[in-house]
This record gives C-alpha cells, structure tokens and sequence, in this order.
C-alpha cells in the first residue's frame, strides 16, 4: 500500500530529481491516503488562498532531529498545521545542514527550500560572512503577526531577519554519586576534578562550540587558551560530537560531560535523578537560541510566514519545546508541570550577541582547536 | 572488443563519480601560485618540525646536526645487564607527523592481528571454517559510531576487559582516550583486510611447488621461506599499504575513542570544510592524496616484481582439532589458542556488547528498543525493511558494476610497464581521496549540477549512488586480482589466442578460472564496502532510498528514544545479520561458480 503510494509520486518526482537534483521527500504515512501532489492541483476548497502564490508543499529544511515520528517538534506542526490548512509541509534534512544553502547561493544552485529551521548565532555568523553581498534570508519578520513575545535574550539578528522558535541551555551534566557539583569554572582545574569532563570538539559539534564560547564569554577572549591549557593539563577530553561523549558518560567512563539543561527529561526516575544533576557553572548557563529564517528565493514566501505565524502561537510553543526537549523562545507560553520540574533553567542565561562573535568566531576556533591537537 | 568497451565504460564512470567531482575540490589548493598549498607547507601546526623544509631550507642541515648532537646516550652497568638510555630533545611532529605515525602503528596492528588468522584459516581445517572466513570482513562493515559504542563497552573503565580483569585479581586498565585504543580500533577495522587478502594468497600455493622443494631435501621452514612466502609478500604487502592509506584518512574513531587531542588531518580537513575554507581544505587533501598515491605507486613498482601464481592444487589443511602427537604442533595449536582469545576480545567483544546493547545490556535487559524498530515498521519515516532493501540493492549493483570494472582494470595493469604503473596508481585513486573531498566534490558537481548548454544538469539517485559505491570498491577488485593474473602462466594466454580466442575470451576461460579466489575476495570486499557507505549515500540518495547505516544515523538522534544508543544498535544488528547472511552467500555462490 504505502509501497505504491510511493512509487506512484516518486514518478512524477523522477523528473524533479534530473532536473533539479533535490532531495525529494516523500512522507511514505501510514495513513496510506496521503500522497503527495506533484502536478500542482490541491483537491477541495482553496478559497482561503490569499494569493495566487504557489500552492505546492511548503519545503522546510531542517536537523535531523526535528522532525520524523511522533513525539518529534517537526511532526507536531505539521500535523497540526495540516489539520486546517490546504498547504502540506515536507521537512528536508541536507547532511551539512545550512552550508548546503550557503553553498547552493554561491554557485546559483537554485534552492528549493522556503525556510530553514535551526540556525543558531554561530550559524548566522557564518552565513552573513560567507555570503557578504546577498542574501540568502529575506524580511521574514517584516510578515510576521506573532513576533511580539519573543524573549528580548532570544533576539539574535541585528539585521532582524530570523526570529527565536525555542531555545536550550548548555551547562555540564555530572554524575551525583560520583563527584560533588563543580558549581565554578575554576573549580574544574582543581586536582578533584582531574579526569572527569567530556566536552566535544567545538569545529563540529553544537555544544562543543556553546560550551567553548561560554568559557571565552567567562575568561575574556585574552585569556580563554590559558584556561584551556589548564583544562586540557587537567586531563579533560574533547571527543567529536555530543553522542560518543554522552554515550561514554552513560558507560561510566566519565562522571561529566557537556550537554543540555533538559537532561533529567529522560532521567527522571527516582533511582536516575541523582546520576544526572545538571551544574551551572558560575550559576550560569550558555543560552543557544535556535531561529527561523525565509529563504530570500522562496515563491511561498506568504504561508512560509504564516506557518512560522503558527510556530509562535502558545500552543505550538510548549509543544515545540517539550517535543524537542528545549525551551519555548515567547514569554507567553507555558510548559506542562511535569516537564518543567525536570528542565532547568540557569540562574543567569548568557550567551555571545552577533556582533560580538562576527569576525572573531573562527580565529577562537582555530586558535582552540590548534591548542588541543598540538603534537 | 568487449575488453576495450568496457574499459571505456569503467573509465566513463569514474570520470563522472569521481574524477571530476574530485577536481572541482583539488583545483582550489592550486589558485594563485598553489599558495594554499604553501601555506600548509610552511605552518609549524601542520607540519611540526618539517615546515624548516619549507621556510628556511638553507637552515636546516644546521638544525639536524646541532639536534643530532644534543642527543645524550649514557650507558652504565646495573647489575647483570647494561642500562642505556637515549635522551634527545622532542621533535614536534605536526598534524601530518601524527597521522603518519598513528597510520604506521595501526598498520603494524592491523599485519600482527590479521597475519595469524590467515595462517589458521589457510592452513587448518575445522568445523565451520569455510563460514568464518566468509564472515572475516564483517568488522568492515560496522558504521564508526557502533565501532566507538563497542570499544567503549569492551574497553572502557567498567568495560567488559576490566571485568575480567577484576575477576581475576589483576589491576585494571584505562585504555580509552589513548593512542593505544585508536590503534587497536583501526585494527579492528584492518587486520580482516589482511587476514582476507593473505589467506586469498595462501590458499593460490601450488602445493607440488613445496613437495619439490621438500624432496629436493629443504626444510619445512626453507621450503615456506623459499616457496610460500615470496607468494605471500605481495598480498601482505598490499593488505598494508591499503592499511596504511585508510588509517591515514581516519576520521570519527579517531575522535569518539581518542579526543581531539589526537586528531588527525583528516579531522582538520573536515573543520576546514564545515568553515567554507575549501583553499585549505583542498590543500590538505592534495597533500594526503600526493602521500597515499606515492605509497600506492611504491607498492606497484615492487609488485610488478613479483607475482603470486593461480593453481588449482593448493596445499593440504591439517586438522585443527586433531590430537596433537609431537611436541611442536602442540606448541603451535597452544599459540593459535592465544590468538583466538585475542581474537575474540579484539573483534567479537565490541561486535557483542552491540547485540548486548541492543536489548539493553545485561544489568536490565529489555526488548524496548526492539519494539522501537517494529514500531517504526510500521509506517514511519525510517522503516528498517527498506533500509534493509536499499542495502542490499545498492550492494549488488555496485557488485555487478564493481567487478567488471576491477576485473578490467587488472588485466590493464597485470601486464604492462612503468607507464601502466603510473596509471595504476592513479586508478587507484578512489581509495587515496579524502571521504570528505569526495563528498563535497560530488555535492557542488552532481548535486549542484553543472552549467552544460545553458541547462543546469544535476546528477543524483539510486543509479549514481550504485556508482559511487561500485567506484569505492573497486580498487579491492584490482587489487586483489592483479597480482594473481600477472602471475599465470603468459603461455596459457598466448596459446588461446593462437586457437583463434579473443583477449576477452582468453581472459574469461582461460584467466579468470585461476585468479577466481582473488576475484571472490574482491567481490566480498567491495560488497562490505557499499553496505558500510554513508557520506555519498546521504548526498545522491533521495530521502526514501535510506540505506542501514542511514537508518541507523537517524534513530540515533530519534527524540523519542531519548539519548540512548538502543535503537541505534538494534539497526547495527540487523545490519551485521543481513551483511554476514551476504558473505556466506557470496563466498558460497562463487565458489560453486567457479567459471
């Protein structure tokens, strides 16, 4: 059944793909009605088009995480949003995420895409540098009905393009039983805690670069590679990416690894709770905002809008964050009690603005990272 | 005619999956004078002490000797033995010092850990034999994170290794975050390439070659020294050179078991990428590829020279299990009893704590994650039967594809002077590229597409994926046959011609018979290969056409399995299932083909 739904679209889609080379998403549902149109007719009533813009899927690019299955953020809009409107979503996730599009702008690829979903600050940073003379993301705040909640901590983009969906917290995870709670960053090259940190490698990985920016946002950008000699003379390791390092933590290889805020979602039985104790160090915690922006060569650029219109709404909020394990981005939207007691919230969020990581970001890497690999 | 057609369409392929998307890349390390390629040259982080070469040559014989003489040698008497310590001053290797150094280290593990189980597996018959060697390659296949999950559980500080060892009373061992556990995991990657390719070698010794030389007097030893083992060395000697190309391409199990600090270049290649500094990242690439191809080209001029002949008489298998008479094969089964402990801590500990963890371990078994995968069978994003499908669709395709093309390539280099050496290596070249360049060569190429007649003509979808994967593997084909077929007999050709036989026909009935172990090696390898792929899949597949290691990738990050690598190694499972049912029936199949 689902088998020849495919196929039956994956015709129509065969042209696309020698055309147009894109990665085609064909939401293969166990409904086994839905199918997606390919010839650009939608069946039953479009009176409530507003324009006479396409009226194809709206194409959303995004991590891999996001969406899926049910209990991901990405199903639960669309799903929702579905529910009441004629235009179907269709998720993408490209294996470089936004360099994909950065790298499409640069050589006039054409980008199939109407929003990508998941830029943090770094993100933009290097979108913005790489792209000086156009632009890959257009006024979407300009369309936007439900922008006014946004946390102001949340606002990244001076230019005002992109706008907050949800938000998380990098701080250190510690094992209870095994270490007592760091609570500083100094505390960390003391000889108690020699041995006991897993971090990831801040080239690839999105925690692995929150942490270190934390750290030169503590030390100054002078001073952050001393501290990190001190680190790295206190034997702390510096894996790939948030997997490997949270997987080893799980093992017992370390009592401490970099990771989210949200830990105790997934460990909040009596008997886990206290192998999972999150430390804001410095009663802080690194803020990584994740935005949304419209792609500048989108033709759905009025329900790209809307659907973004909708991602805000106090509902689609605490859905999002619960379902992503992060933070609603608006003020106005509440968690379930039961999730909120498991994710914390740092005393005092801090995070690096644009304009101070423009221009800076990939010396602090590179200088970091030359540091850690030295032989 | 068919010999030169399908050279054409081999070198057709390989021009449009690889050649060219490749040099799209390259070509940025050569703008304006190749100064990224200087620049690399000249920094003291790339290259350690070696950048003197390139920024102040004329100083650099001075350096050396005023190094030479600050080395200290002391040597004293302490008690019976002589004590001698060497001190000199610390050189600083650079990134490209370390990676050669690691690749050298794996290389030696991967010859030491896979050379005795080609002798077992050549020279002895037992139970199930035949199926082992069938399965040698399975480790090949494992995608890197379950490999990183697995040595973690064998090695790790409440591993299963120090388990044992606290059972028996010894201290235990902190082995992660070493150099010694990166080693160990790319010999577990590389000593069944060796194992493969020698026992292939092994089981080609004519047998009445040996029985000559005994009863011309040699002893057992003579005779292997004299007989065997000049049959053995190029096999060795490839299964290492190709060892020591991929080790020095290493990327993730560098990082999930070692840590940045022993990143390799590869690792900095792939920042360089993600940073859209494609100068660098070009650089380093040309600077990788011009070391593997140099050594890939070594290794050819020196098998040119010698040659392992086909037979069909190899030679007699003792029994493993047999009982033992004389003092010597009781010391040799004593030791293969060594190897196979090795053997399983090495390859089935980490193969097995993924079975184990996919049921949730030991301490709290649970067959949630089992559940999980059912559940996403039926109707989901990521179904495992497709994955499952795809797999197996790719990697017959790309072993239909793979074959012919090595096959052809082979014979082209099997006879043939320094020329054809020259473009032998550069055939090779699939294997001495960057994983990463080929990506982003194939992504701005075939993804992007290309300006052609004012169209913009995009290459992607099952069929180039099939490519890709045929393209990978088939310098295994090449390189397991050729020294095969440069070793038959030129007479057996030449008189086929002579009774009116094409080339193609005397390669089919005449070669291809002799050299048909090295052809089932190659097939098996290049089978592993496309199973195990994941960069160029995830690039030319469209979103439906996931593969194993695809679907594994996202249930590692699915939301509603939490953070836990459950379901992610119940996939790993069933890959290794699926691939290992494969191998059997490859080898079994094919060696009832025989053509």
């Amino acid at each position: 059944m689902k088998r020849r739904d495919y196929l039956g679209t994956a015709g129509a889609g065969v042209a696309g793909v020698l055309t147009a080379g894109c990665l085609q998403v064909e939401e293969g549902e166990s409904e086994g009605t839905k199918t997606t149109e390919s010839s650009g007719t939608t069946v039953g009533d479009t009176a409530d088009s507003t324009t006479s813009e396409s009226t194809g899927p709206l194409t959303v690019a995004t991590y891999d995480s996001f969406f899926g299955d049910e209990g991901t953020a990405g199903r639960w809009l669309k799903d929702n949003w579905e529910a009441d409107h004629d235009t179907e979503i269709e998720y993408v996730a490209p294996s470089n995420g936004i360099n994909e599009y950065i790298q499409r702008k640069r050589q006039d690829a054409g980008i199939d895409a109407d929003l990508f979903v998941g830029l943090n600050t770094p993100d933009l940073v290097r979108v913005d540098q790489a792209l000086p003379d156009t632009a890959l993301f257009d006024d979407l705040r300009g369309d936007l009905d439900n922008d006014g909640d946004i946390k102001e901590s949340l606002e990244i983009d001076p230019e005002n393009r992109v706008v907050a969906y949800d938000t998380g917290y990098i701080a250190p995870v510690y094992d209870g039983t095994e270490i007592d709670n760091p609570e500083t960053f100094d505390a960390l090259l003391e000889p108690a805690y020699e041995g006991t940190l897993l971090a990831q490698n801040a080239q690839s990985s999105d925690p692995g670069l929150a942490f270190l920016l934390w750290t030169i946002h503590e030390k100054g950008s002078e001073e952050y590679l001393d501290y990190w000699e001190g680190l790295l003379a206190n034997d702390v390791r510096v894996l790939d990416d948030w997997q490997p390092s949270y997987n080893a933590f799980l093992e017992g290889e370390r009592p401490m690894v970099v990771s989210y805020s949200t830990d105790q979602v997934y460990y909040n039985a009596e008997d886990e709770l206290p192998h999972h104790q999150v430390s804001f160090l410095n009663d802080q915690g690194y803020a990584n905002p994740e935005t949304v922006g419209r792609f500048a060569d989108t033709d759905q650029p009025e329900t790209a809008a809307e659907f973004v219109d909708f991602a805000l709404t106090d509902e689609a909020q605490s859905n999002v964050a619960v379902n992503n394990v992060q933070f609603p981005a608006t003020t106005t939207a509440s968690l379930p009690e039961e999730y909120d007691q498991y994710a914390h919230e740092p005393p005092e969020p801090v995070t690096f603005t644009y304009e101070e990581l423009a221009g800076n970001l990939d010396g602090w890497i590179e200088s970091w990272a030359q540091l850690v690999a030295s032989n | 005619m068919v010999l030169p057609v399908v050279g054409a369409a081999t070198l057709a392929v390989l021009a449009v999956v690889f050649y060219y998307p490749v040099w799209t890349v390259f070509v940025s390390a050569f703008a304006d004078a190749a100064a990224p390629i200087r620049r690399v040259l000249q920094s003291e982080f790339y290259m350690g002490a070696a950048n003197g070469l390139f920024t102040h040559p004329a100083r650099v014989p001075g350096d050396v000797l005023a190094w030479l003489a600050s080395v200290r040698v002391r040597a004293a008497w302490t008690g019976l033995l002589p004590d001698v310590w060497v001190r000199y001053p610390e050189v600083r290797k650079g990134l490209f010092g370390f990676t050669a150094w690691q690749a050298a280290l794996s290389t030696l593990a991967s010859v030491a850990l896979g050379l005795p189980g080609a002798y077992v597996l050549a020279r002895f018959e037992f139970p199930g034999r035949r199926t082992l060697k069938s399965l040698t390659i399975l480790p090949f296949v494992l995608p890197s994170i379950m490999v990183v999950a697995g040595f973690v559980a064998t090695f790790g500080t409440n591993g299963t290794l120090n388990g044992v060892l606290t059972a028996f009373g010894v201290e235990r061992v902190d082995l992660l975050y070493t150099l010694e556990v990166v080693v160990l995991a790319h010999a577990f990657y590389n000593a069944p390439l060796v194992t493969r390719m020698v026992t292939s070698a092994w089981e080609n010794v004519d047998a009445s070659a040996v029985e000559t030389a005994r009863s011309l007097g040699a002893s057992p030893l003579r005779a292997f020294r004299d007989v065997v083992a000049p049959q053995l060395l190029p096999a060795l000697a490839a299964s290492a050179v190709l060892t020591f190309v991929f080790t020095f391409m290493t990327f993730p199990i560098v990082l999930g078991l070692g840590g940045l600090q022993l990143a390799t270049v590869e690792v900095w290649l792939y920042a360089r990428v993600q940073q859209l500094d494609f100068e660098t990242a070009a650089a380093l690439a040309t600077l990788e590829t011009v070391v593997s191809l140099g050594l890939t080209y070594v290794y050819l001029r020196y098998e040119a020279r010698r040659a392992a002949g086909g037979t069909a008489n190899p030679l007699p298998r003792k029994r493993l299990f047999s009982l033992a008479g004389d003092l010597r094969s009781a010391v040799v089964r004593a030791s293969i009893g060594v190897y196979g402990v090795v053997v399983v801590l090495v390859f089935l500990a980490p193969l097995a704590s993924m079975v184990l963890a996919s049921v949730g371990g030991l301490s709290d078994p649970t067959l949630e994650w089992w559940r999980f995968l059912l559940e996403r069978q039926g109707g989901s994003r990521t179904q495992p039967s497709v994955a499952v499908r795809n797999s197996l669709l790719f990697g017959v395709g790309a072993l239909a594809l793979a074959l012919p093309m090595g096959v052809v390539v082979a014979a082209f280099s099997a006879r043939g002077g320094r020329g054809r050496k020259v473009a032998d290596a550069v055939l090779m070249a699939p294997i001495a590229v960057s994983g990463v360049v080929v990506g982003l060569g194939m992504l701005q190429s075939l993804v992007f597409g290309v300006e052609l007649f004012g169209y913009r003509v995009s290459v992607v979808g099952s069929a180039v994926v099939v490519a890709a994967h045929a393209v990978a593997g088939y310098p295994f084909v090449v390189r397991n046959v050729a020294p095969m077929l440069s070793a038959v007999d030129d007479r057996l050709v030449e008189s086929a011609r002579a009774l009116g036989a094409s080339r193609a026909r005397a390669l089919w009935d005449v070669e291809l018979p002799l050299v048909w172990p090295g052809v089932l090696a190659g097939a098996a390898f290049a089978f592993a290969l496309s199973i195990g792929e994941f960069d160029a899949t995830v690039l030319l597949a469209e979103e439906n056409a996931y593969t194993m290691p695809v679907a594994l990738k996202r249930y590692l990050v699915d939301r509603a399995a939490g953070p836990s690598v459950g379901p992610a190694a119940a996939m790993g499972t069933v890959l290794l299932v699926v691939t290992a049912a494969s191998f059997v029936v490859i080898d079994r199949v094919g060696g009832r083909y025989r053509p």
